[in-house]
C-alpha cells in the first residue's frame, strides 16, 4: 500500500517548512548571500543609472541562481546527513511524491529569497522593481530553477565531491531560464511595450514545463539505494 | 530496440532531406541573370546586345545608340580610370568633365562624372577604387540627335522634396541652363524603382529615390527613349556588386574542422595507445609472478 | 603461457579483439565519403558570388550540427536504455554519442564564427541561435566533467543517463529556437528565413547537390562510425579497469 501522493509531498513539504521555521539555516544562509551579492555587484560596476537599469536584471537573475545553489546543496545535504534519503527511500512512497515535496519546499524558501531581494534592490539601485509582472517572471524562473536544482541536487549529493559539482551540473542546464528570464525581466523594467518581454516570458514558461515534465519521469533513477 | 532508433534516425533524416528538397524547389525563382566574373557581378540587360568579354560587361542598344559596360581597370585614381576608359572606348580626348562628384553607397565612395565628348557622344561614368583596381560603369550614348546623361546623387535628410530640389537642381547644371521651370509629370514605374518624370523645354529628366540615393537621369533634344535607358544603367549600377575574396576564411575553418575531427580520431588512438601499454605491463607482471 | 593469452577476453588481449568487417567497411566508407563530400563542396558547387567562398563552409557548418544531434540523439536512447535495462552497454554509447557530438558541436560553432566574420563582420554576435548553440556545448562539457566526478559506477552510469537525457532539451532549444523567437539574424536554410537573417543565400541546385550528400553522411556515418570505435575502446578500458581492481584486491 503507496501512501498517496499528495498527502506523501504534504508531509515532506511540512517537514521542511517546520524544520527551516525551527532552524532558519537556508533561507537566512540564501538571503545573507544575496544581499552581500547585490552589494558587491553594485560596488564592483560602480553604476550610474542608466547603467543601473541596464544591469539591475541580470544582477538580480545571477544572485538568484548563485543563492539557489547554496540553497539545493543544503536542503538536500541536510537530509543526506541526518539519514532521511534512506529512509523515504524505505518507506512505501513514490519517488515522483518525494521529487515534489522537495521541490516545493526549494521553490518556497528560494521565492522568499527573490521577494525579498525585490524591496532590497528597490531601495539600493533606485528602480521600482515591485511589478506584478516582474514577481511573475520570479515565481516561473524560481520553478524552473528549482525542478532542476532538486532533482541535480539529489544526484550529486550522492557523489563524494557533493558541492563542487552541483554548480558544474546546473549551470549550463539553468542558463535558458536565467537568458529568458533576465530578458523579460529587463523588458518589463525598462517599460518596452508587451509583445517585446512576452516572448522570453512564454519562452521561459515553456522551458519550466518541459524540464518539470522530464523531471517527474527521471527522478526515481537518482534516488536509488 | 536498436532496429527502433535506426528507424526513427532514417525517418528523420528523411524528412529533413525532403524539407530541404521543397524547399530548393520553392527557392529556385526566376532571378535576373547574371555577369559574373572574379572581378564584379552586373545584371545581364534583357533585350541589349550582349557584347561582354571576359572581364568586362558590355550591352548596347542599337535605336538609342548607347553602350553600357562595366568593367576594372589598373589606375590607381578613379578620374584617370574614367577617362582611361572613355578613351579606349570611344578613342576620343575626355574634355574636362561636366559634371562631376562623389556619393557614398553602401559599397564605397563612387565618382560621379559626365564627360560632353566631340561627336554628338556623351559618357556618363561612376569608378570606385575596388581592392587594388578600379571599377568603372559607363554609360555612352552617341545618338547625334539627343543627348542623355545618367548620375547618381546621395541626399543626407532622406526627404523626397530635397531629393527632387537636388534632381532639378543636377539637371539645370548639366543642361547648363538657368533654373529651370521644370514641371513634373507622372511618375512611371520601372523595374529598378517608380520613377519620378521632370519636363521642360526640350529636356526630359527622370529620377528614382532608392534609400538615400537618388538617381537622375537627363535627355535633351529629340526625346525618346529615356526610361529605357535610365531603367537599365539603374539595374546595373543597383546590382553592381563585388564577390567578396575569402579565400582566407575558408582554409582557416576547414582547418579548423580537421584539427576538431584530428584531435577526436587522435585521442582514440591515443588512449589505444595507452591501454596497450598498461597491458603489455600487466602481461610482463604476470608473466613474472609466474 | 601462450594457452592463457589466447583464453584472455579479446578486450584484454594487447591488440584487441578483431574489428568486425561491418566496421572495416563503415570505416572506409566513411572516409572516402567525407573525402567525396569535401569534393563536392569545395570543387563541384559554384562559388556563391554573393559570400565568396566562405560560403562552402556552410556543407560542413550545418551538417556538423545534425552530426551531433544523431550522436546527442544515441545519447539519449543509450541512457533511456540503461535506465530500462541497466546493461552497460547502453551507457558506453551515450558517453561515445557525447564526446563525439561534442566534437560536432564545436566544428559547428567555430566554422559559424569563421564564417560570420567576413558575412555578418563579427565573430561573435549574442543571437539567440548562437548563444543557445554554445550553452548547448557547454551542457555536454559539464556532463564529461560531472561524469569524471561521480566515483561509484553504478551511480555513475544511471546518474549519466538522467543528465544526458536532460541536455539534450538544450539541442532541441538551438534546434528550433529561430521558429520560438524570430528575431534572430541567423539564416535558415529550412523553411523561410526570419525577416532580419543576414547572409542567407539560395538553395539552388547546385547548393543542394552539395549540401544532401554532406547532411547524409553527418547524420548518419560520421557519428554512427566514430562512435562504433570509440564504444569498443570503452570496452577495453573498463576491462582493463576491472583487471586493475582485481589486481591491487589480490
Amino acid at each position: 500500500m503507496k501512501t498517496p501522493f499528495v498527502k506523501c509531498v504534504a508531509a515532506i513539504l511540512s517537514k521542511d517548512l517546520r524544520a527551516e521555521i525551527r532552524a532558519r539555516e537556508l533561507v537566512s544562509v540564501m538571503a545573507l548571500f544575496s544581499l552581500l551579492s547585490v552589494l558587491v555587484f553594485s560596488f564592483a560596476l560602480e553604476l550610474d543609472r542608466g547603467a543601473r537599469e541596464e544591469a539591475v536584471s541580470g544582477v538580480l537573475w545571477v544572485t538568484l541562481i548563485f543563492a539557489s545553489l547554496l540553497g539545493f546543496n543544503r536542503s538536500m545535504a541536510q537530509e543526506r546527513e541526518q539519514g532521511n534519503l534512506d529512509s523515504m527511500l524505505l518507506a512505501p512512497v513514490s519517488r515522483a511524491a518525494i521529487y515534489v515535496g522537495k521541490l516545493l519546499g526549494n521553490f518556497i524558501f528560494t521565492l522568499i529569497v527573490g521577494l525579498v531581494m525585490l524591496p532590497l534592490m528597490t531601495v539600493l539601485y533606485g528602480l521600482d522593481l515591485l511589478d506584478g509582472w516582474v514577481i511573475l517572471t520570479m515565481v516561473v524562473g524560481i520553478f524552473g530553477f528549482a525542478s532542476i536544482g532538486t532533482l541535480l541536487a539529489t544526484m550529486t549529493v550522492q557523489t563524494r565531491a557533493r558541492e563542487a559539482l552541483l554548480p558544474i551540473a546546473m549551470l549550463p542546464i539553468v542558463l535558458p531560464f536565467l537568458l529568458t528570464a533576465a530578458r523579460a525581466t529587463k523588458g518589463i523594467l525598462s517599460g518596452a511595450p508587451a509583445a517585446e518581454w512576452q516572448g522570453p516570458l512564454g519562452m521561459l514558461g515553456a522551458i519550466c514545463v518541459i524540464y518539470l515534465a522530464l523531471c517527474l519521469l527521471l527522478y526515481e533513477y537518482v534516488l536509488e539505494e | 530496440m536498436l532496429m527502433k532508433t535506426a528507424i526513427t534516425v532514417l525517418a528523420l533524416a528523411f524528412a529533413l532531406l525532403t524539407n530541404v528538397v521543397t524547399l530548393a524547389q520553392d527557392g529556385e525563382e526566376p532571378r535576373a541573370p547574371y555577369f559574373q566574373s572574379r572581378a564584379f557581378n552586373v545584371p545581364i540587360l534583357a533585350g541589349w546586345d550582349d557584347q561582354s568579354g571576359e572581364s568586362f560587361a558590355q550591352f548596347h542598344l542599337a535605336e538609342a545608340q548607347a553602350t553600357i559596360r562595366t568593367t576594372t581597370r589598373a589606375e590607381r585614381d578613379p578620374i584617370a580610370a574614367a577617362e582611361a576608359e572613355l578613351a579606349m572606348l570611344t578613342s576620343l580626348r575626355a574634355p574636362p568633365p561636366s559634371y562631376s562628384g562623389k556619393v557614398n553607397l553602401a559599397d564605397g565612395t563612387w565618382h560621379v562624372l559626365v564627360y560632353d565628348l566631340e561627336e554628338e557622344t556623351t559618357a556618363s561614368v561612376m569608378a570606385r577604387v575596388a581592392a587594388d583596381r578600379v571599377a568603372v560603369i559607363s554609360f555612352i550614348e552617341r545618338d547625334p540627335a539627343a543627348r542623355t546623361a545618367v548620375l547618381t546623387l546621395a541626399r543626407s535628410d532622406g526627404s523626397h522634396e530635397v531629393a527632387s530640389r537636388e534632381m532639378i537642381f543636377a539637371a539645370d547644371t548639366l543642361a547648363a541652363t538657368a533654373p529651370s521651370d521644370l514641371l513634373q509629370e507622372e511618375s512611371v514605374t520601372l523595374p529598378s524603382g517608380e520613377w519620378a518624370v521632370y519636363a521642360g523645354e526640350g529636356m526630359t529628366v527622370m529620377g528614382l529615390v532608392f534609400g538615400n540615393d537618388s538617381y537622375v537621369a537627363l535627355q535633351q533634344g529629340e526625346q525618346g527613349d529615356l526610361a529605357a535607358l535610365a531603367d537599365a544603367y539603374n539595374r546595373t549600377l543597383l546590382g553592381f556588386f563585388i564577390t567578396p575574396d575569402n579565400r582566407h576564411y575558408l582554409a582557416l575553418a576547414l582547418a579548423v574542422v580537421f584539427v576538431i575531427l584530428g584531435a577526436l580520431v587522435g585521442s582514440l588512438f591515443w588512449r589505444e595507445r595507452g591501454l596497450r601499454k598498461d597491458l603489455t605491463v600487466l602481461e610482463e607482471l604476470a608473466r613474472a609472478e609466474e | 603461457m601462450a594457452d592463457k593469452a589466447k583464453s584472455l577476453p579479446g578486450e584484454l588481449r594487447i591488440e584487441g579483439p578483431p574489428q568486425p568487417r561491418a566496421l572495416r567497411l563503415l570505416t572506409v566508407v566513411t572516409v572516402l565519403g567525407f573525402a567525396a563530400t569535401l569534393v563536392l563542396g569545395l570543387g563541384l558547387a559554384g562559388v556563391d558570388i554573393q559570400q565568396g567562398e566562405i560560403q562552402r563552409i556552410f556543407y560542413i557548418h550545418m551538417p556538423s550540427f545534425f552530426g551531433a544531434f544523431t550522436a546527442f540523439g544515441l545519447t539519449v536512447a543509450g541512457g533511456l536504455l540503461y535506465l530500462a535495462r541497466k546493461s552497460e552497454k547502453w551507457d558506453r554509447i551515450a558517453l561515445a554519442g557525447v564526446e563525439v557530438g561534442l566534437a560536432f558541436s564545436l566544428i559547428n560553432l567555430l566554422t559559424g564564427a569563421i564564417w560570420a566574420r567576413p558575412i555578418w563582420n563579427t565573430w561573435w554576435t549574442w543571437d539567440p541561435r548562437l548563444t543557445s548553440a554554445a550553452i548547448m556545448c557547454l551542457t555536454y562539457a559539464a556532463y564529461l566533467m560531472l561524469r569524471a566526478g561521480i566515483e561509484d559506477a553504478g551511480r555513475r552510469r544511471a546518474f549519466m543517463s538522467v543528465y544526458g537525457i536532460l541536455a539534450f532539451v538544450t539541442v532541441l532549444i538551438t534546434l528550433f529556437i529561430i521558429r520560438i523567437v524570430p528575431e534572430t539574424i541567423h539564416p535558415m536554410i529550412v523553411g523561410a528565413s526570419p525577416q532580419k537573417a543576414q547572409g542567407s543565400f539560395e538553395a539552388t541546385s547546385g547548393v543542394v547537390i552539395a549540401l544532401i550528400p554532406s547532411l547524409l553522411l553527418w547524420l548518419t556515418l560520421m557519428p554512427i562510425t566514430i562512435i562504433w570505435h570509440r564504444v569498443r575502446l570503452e570496452e577495453r578500458m573498463e576491462a582493463l579497469h576491472r583487471l586493475k581492481m582485481q589486481a591491487l584486491s589480490e
